[in-house]
Formats: structure tokens, C-alpha cells, sequence
């Protein structure tokens, strides 16, 4: 147990991979076909939406900030896409990633203009923000409009061999990659520790918020594709649903909402124990009802867990 | 410094350096409520002139209606927010009110006073627990309250065992039904309960010593606790009221609506949300109190009346709400610059 604590204080993201870990084994055991080569590309394709919207909540609550918009952020880019861009014949890939993309990193930015520059509170930002995605998803397309075929089939079955939605993940992965390997990452994480220190160091701490926002948007975006690449129609309805989902999935994850700790590791084996839980219990038979008590019982004891046993403790002074 | 209280001073004549007007009217209309009494004032004038029909006394009894509900919703929030934290779970608590007055008060015959005092026992306990769980470990009320809101929806969801077509008895339904009747006068006690709550709160936060330590719990929590302030005792207690707070308004909810649904809460959160934020009480700030969530929902009401009214749909209102909090709040709800926080 002595080894064991400090492995788990060490990497924030251990004990959402052992919750996964064990799920995943609960599942194969109460049905074993779960990771047959027939379901596979299925089963990711619905998890996708969850762990993209998990990618996209957490480089701001890395920043010491917070978007609970990146959820509604999702279905008003699968809504944009199916109820406008496709039958205004901007529906091809080459036109309509760009413009999605562009839209949705933009909308993060306005997010983090609002938070960094205006200096508003950045959950009162984002549920400004909040009502005003919900709203223009409800205003395009108020009933589910179905979508013809397009080029998002893709990422919901597989190209040969290879699942389309390790394809969406990938993509917000590899980007996330990229950026490690800048300054980008470690003065995010700076500027979630303590703001004011960044600020004493150098660091451009609006700038670097309002990039954060940003790539929370761009990732909600992705989310927004693979979401549609599951539905296939315009689904207003799911903002609720989303709107907090993804700060669970990255919370459970490991990340600290204090800002400065964790990761899209972590994200990713949240929103998989989410995902994974409700798998289970629906196998298995078990009411609706009790599964959604489940999932926040399991949230409550995740983030209680992660913030006593499991967080780095204080240094003792030497005294 | 201290030496120069020998030498004769300086400036012979102390200039009395007079604040000038706008800076006095500045921090006035900052203290006070003032500009979401203007806010308010012309929207009804606005809804009254292009409207004229609203001006009956069914429509104006509806409006006041329509706030109190949310007003009610809106108050635990108020108090969480004040704290700086954030209530996710009432939308858990509303639905666990709801299904007290339509299931247990309607079809199982259960007085309605004793269905009162469960939810407030039960919605107040868990909030409690919520509160002491927050400060013991230091943890976000955010997410504790997120799972904690899942776990009660699913919790009532499965004791309700999919019968939501119960409705409130009939003496819950008289108390925010449109027809209702207070002490003879022609409406529904739900408006003059709201009022009543409006009161009382303001003498709890602006005349107790209680008021004042939970403000002070608020705006800055080591100061506080170096103060002598029994912070967990008011975390805890303001979570439990907000519980408590929320699941009651669940109760009328149901009435108002005679009956309930599996996502009944829902609408409530972000709006009662709203109400508080477009009130003007930010997280953590002296300038919160209830009295401005009162006026923050009446406003909300109004304008969604005037949207709705003008042939715009529900949808558009929701957008008008968003620029609306992002303009209210960065009216007066900006924090400092880093650079001031060294």
C-alpha cells in the first residue's frame, strides 16, 4: 500500500485507468462478445462524443478556469452541420471541416476573450455562453432534421481495419502531442497553479488563456463530428445531456478544478469508466434510473477520493 | 512616517477632499439594486405599451406567478453563490419535491405538511452532507453537487417506478393554482410566500450575526476562519437550506404545473441561475443578496413574456438571456486585474 499511494499521487490519471481497467473486465465477463471485432467500431463511435467533450472541458479547467459550454458547443456544430451547411451544398469534407472547425475554435475564443480580457467569471462566461449556443441550436433546427449520407459515416464505422472513431480521438490526441511538446502545455499548467505567479514569471497568461478556450472549442468541434457521425440528424436536444458530462468525464479523470493538475489522459479513461459503468449496468439488466444514481454516486466518491487519498500531499515543513 | 507628527504639518488647511457627485452616485447604484429596478420598470412599461391586453389582472397574476417559481427555485442558489460555489444538484432536488407532492401527497394520501417536512429533511440532509463533504476535503462543490444531483435524479426515478402521471393534491395545487386565493384576495399565496421569503431573507443576511458571518465566509473564507468564523458550520448550513430551499419549490412547481415529468427540474437550473446572475449577486461578493434575485427573475419573466408575445420563440428568448448575462455581469461583475492581486 506504502508503494501503491505515491504511484497514484504521481500520475492524477491511475486511478480512472484502474476504474476503467476493472470495468472493462466486468463487462467482458457479463458479455464477452464486448470487444468482438463486429462491435468494436460501434461501441468506440458512441463512446467518441464522450471523451471528445471530456478532451474539450479540460484544457480550461487546466487553466484555472472553467467551460461548462463545450457540451452545447458539440450539438450546435452537429446541428450547423446538418441543418445548414448541408443543404446550402456545403456539405463535402473539404468545405465543411474547415468551416466547422473555424467556427467552433472561434466560439471558444470568444469564450476565453470573455474570461481573460472582459474578466468575467468564467462560469458566469460560459453559461452566458451556455444559453446562447442552446438558443441558436434550438432557433436552426428546433425538431431533429435527418441528415443525407455524408462524409461523417465514416467515423461511426471503420476505414478497412481501422475504427473511424480512433480517427476523431486520434486527431484531438495528436494535436495535444503536438503541444507538449511546446511551451504551450507547461505554461498552461503554470497558469492554473497559480495565475499570479505565471504572471510574476513572464508568462502571457491572457494569451495563454485565450488559447486554452480555444482548443477547447476546436476539440468540441471534433466532438460535434463524431457526435453526428453516431446520430445522423440534427439532435438539439442533447445539450442538456452533454452540457455537463465532459466535466464529469475529466474530473473523474483526475484533473484538479483548482486548475494546474492533470490532463487528456485523464479525460479519456473518465469519459471510458463513464461510458463503461453504463455499459455494464445496462447488461446486466438494471433499471435506467439506477444507473444514472450510480454514475453520480461514483462521481462524488472519484472526486472525494481524488482530493484526499489520492492528491500529492503538502510538503511538511522541516521544522 | 511616524516622526512627522512633530513638525508642524505641512498643509495648515486640510483640504476636505469632497467625493464628486459620480463617483458618490457611482458607488451608490453599485450598492443598491438601482439599475435592475430601472431594468424592470421598462420592461413593464415596454410589455404595458405594446401589449395593452396584459394589463388585466389574470395576466399580471400569471406573470408574478411564473417569478415566484423561479424566484423560489433561485433562492438556495442565491445563498451558494454568495458562498462562491454552485448548486448543480437542484434540479435533483426540484424533481425529488415534485414526486413528494404528485406521488407521495397525491396518490398515496400523505398530509401535505407531513411531505413538506420529508423533503425538507431529506433534500436538507443530503445538502448537508454536500456542504460538510465540500469543506472536510476541500474539494469543489461543483462536481459533489454535480454526482450528488445524478444520484438524487436516479434515486426519485426509481422510487417513482415510472408513474408520473400522479397529480398533487388538491390543497398543494390551491397554493400556486392561477385561480388561488390569499386571505380573500384574488391571488395565489405562492406570490405572498415568495414576498415573505424575499423579507425574511433580507433581515437574516442584513440584521443577524449569522448574515454577516456567512457574507463574510463568502467573500474571503481564511479571513473568515482566522475571524473565529465556524466555516464548515456555514457551509454545511447553507447547502442544507439550499437543499431544503430547492425541494420546496419542487413542491410548488408540481402544483403550479399540476403534475410532473422526468426532466420538471431541469429548465430550472441554468434559469434560476440566470435569475441570480442578471440579479447582479456574483460568487463570493458582498453585492449578492436575494432581493436582487427577486428582481432578476421578474426581469427574466418579463422579457421572455415580450419575446414570446412578439411572435419570437423560446428558443430566441434563451439567446436574448445569454447577451444578457454576459452584459449585466460585465457591467459590474469583473474581477481584478492579476496585476492587482500580487
Amino acid at each position: 500500500m506504502n508503494r501503491v499511494l505515491p504511484l497514484f499521487q504521481r500520475w492524477p490519471f491511475a486511478f480512472a485507468f484502474l476504474l476503467a481497467l476493472v470495468l472493462l473486465v466486468l463487462n467482458l465477463i457479463v458479455s464477452p462478445s464486448f470487444l468482438s471485432p463486429a462491435r468494436l467500431p460501434g461501441t468506440l463511435a458512441t463512446l467518441a462524443p464522450f471523451v471528445l467533450v471530456g478532451f474539450a472541458s479540460t484544457p480550461s479547467i487546466l487553466a484555472g478556469g472553467i467551460d461548462i459550454s463545450v457540451g452545447p458547443l458539440a450539438t450546435f456544430i452537429n446541428c450547423l452541420f446538418v441543418a445548414i451547411l448541408i443543404p446550402a451544398g456545403l456539405g463535402n469534407w473539404d468545405l465543411a471541416a474547415p468551416i466547422i472547425l473555424a467556427v467552433a475554435a472561434g466560439i471558444g475564443a470568444l469564450n476565453g476573450i470573455l474570461v481573460a480580457v472582459l474578466r468575467l467569471h468564467p462560469v458566469v462566461a460560459t453559461t452566458g455562453m451556455l444559453f446562447l449556443l442552446v438558443g441558436l441550436s434550438l432557433t436552426i433546427a428546433q425538431n431533429p432534421v435527418a441528415a443525407p449520407n455524408n462524409w461523417t459515416e465514416v467515423f461511426a464505422g471503420g476505414i478497412g481495419v481501422v475504427p473511424g472513431a480512433l480517427l476523431t480521438i486520434g486527431v484531438a490526441g495528436l494535436i495535444w502531442f503536438a503541444l507538449r511538446r511546446t511551451a504551450f502545455v507547461s505554461n498552461l499548467l503554470a497558469t492554473g497553479e497559480s495565475d499570479v505567479s505565471a504572471y510574476g514569471s513572464g508568462v502571457n497568461i491572457k494569451a495563454i488563456r485565450i488559447l486554452a478556450y480555444t482548443l477547447g472549442g476546436l476539440f468540441a468541434g471534433i466532438a460535434g463530428i463524431a457526435l453526428t457521425a453516431i446520430v445522423q440528424s440534427s439532435q438539439s436536444s442533447l445539450a442538456s445531456t452533454y452540457a455537463l458530462l465532459g466535466l464529469a468525464a475529466a474530473v473523474l479523470g483526475g484533473t484538479s478544478l483548482a486548475g494546474g493538475r492533470g490532463g487528456l489522459l485523464g479525460a479519456l479513461f473518465g469519459a471510458v469508466s463513464i461510458y463503461l459503468l453504463q455499459q455494464l449496468l445496462t447488461a446486466s439488466g438494471v433499471a435506467p434510473s439506477l444507473i444514472q444514481f450510480a454514475y453520480g454516486a461514483v462521481l462524488v466518491v472519484g472526486v472525494v477520493l481524488g482530493a484526499t487519498l489520492l492528491a500529492p500531499r503538502l510538503k511538511r515543513n522541516a521544522s | 512616517m511616524t516622526g512627522d507628527t512633530l513638525s508642524p504639518a505641512p498643509r495648515t488647511q486640510a483640504p476636505t477632499v469632497r467625493p464628486r457627485p459620480w463617483t458618490t452616485f457611482r458607488a451608490w447604484a453599485f450598492e443598491v439594486p438601482a439599475l435592475q429596478v430601472l431594468v424592470v420598470a421598462a420592461l413593464a412599461a415596454w410589455l404595458v405599451i405594446t401589449i395593452p391586453a396584459v394589463a388585466n389582472p389574470r395576466s399580471i397574476t400569471s406573470i408574478l406567478v411564473i417569478t415566484s417559481l423561479l424566484a423560489l427555485a433561485a433562492m438556495g442558489q442565491t445563498l451558494v453563490v454568495i458562498l462562491g460555489g454552485l448548486d448543480l444538484a437542484a434540479p435533483g432536488y426540484i424533481l425529488f419535491g415534485a414526486f413528494m407532492a404528485a406521488n407521495v401527497a397525491g396518490k398515496l394520501g400523505v398530509p401535505p405538511v407531513v411531505a413538506l417536512l420529508i423533503t425538507v429533511l431529506a433534500c436538507g440532509g443530503i445538502g448537508a452532507l454536500i456542504g460538510w463533504i465540500c469543506h472536510r476535503f476541500a474539494v469543489q462543490p461543483l462536481v459533489v453537487t454535480l454526482g450528488t444531483g445524478a444520484a438524487i435524479t436516479g434515486a426519485t426515478l426509481f422510487l417513482a417506478d415510472g408513474d408520473y402521471s400522479s397529480a398533487p393534491p388538491e390543497a398543494l395545487r390551491s397554493l400556486a393554482s392561477l385561480r388561488g386565493t390569499t386571505l380573500g384576495l384574488p391571488f395565489p399565496p405562492i406570490i405572498l410566500i415568495v414576498l415573505l421569503c424575499g423579507a425574511g431573507m433580507w433581515l437574516f443576511l442584513n440584521r443577524t450575526a449569522a448574515g454577516r458571518r456567512f457574507y463574510a465566509t463568502g467573500i474571503n473564507f481564511r479571513a473568515a476562519r482566522l475571524a473565529r468564523v465556524r466555516t464548515a458550520a456555514v457551509w454545511t448550513m447553507v447547502f442544507a437550506a439550499s437543499g431544503a430551499l430547492a425541494g420546496v419549490a419542487g413542491i410548488f412547481i408540481a402544483s403550479f404545473g399540476a403534475g410532473w415529468s422526468q426532466t420538471i427540474g431541469e429548465p430550472y437550473l441554468f434559469s434560476g441561475l440566470a435569475a441570480v446572475l442578471v440579479g447582479g449577486s456574483i460568487f463570493g461578493s458582498i453585492r449578492g443578496s436575494y432581493t436582487r434575485t427577486l428582481l432578476g427573475a421578474l426581469t427574466l419573466t418579463l422579457l421572455s413574456t415580450i419575446i414570446v408575445s412578439n411572435g419570437l420563440t423560446e428558443a430566441q428568448s434563451r439567446i436574448v438571456f445569454g447577451v444578457i448575462i454576459l452584459a449585466v455581469v460585465s457591467l459590474y461583475g469583473r474581477e481584478r486585474h492579476v496585476r492587482d492581486r500580487f
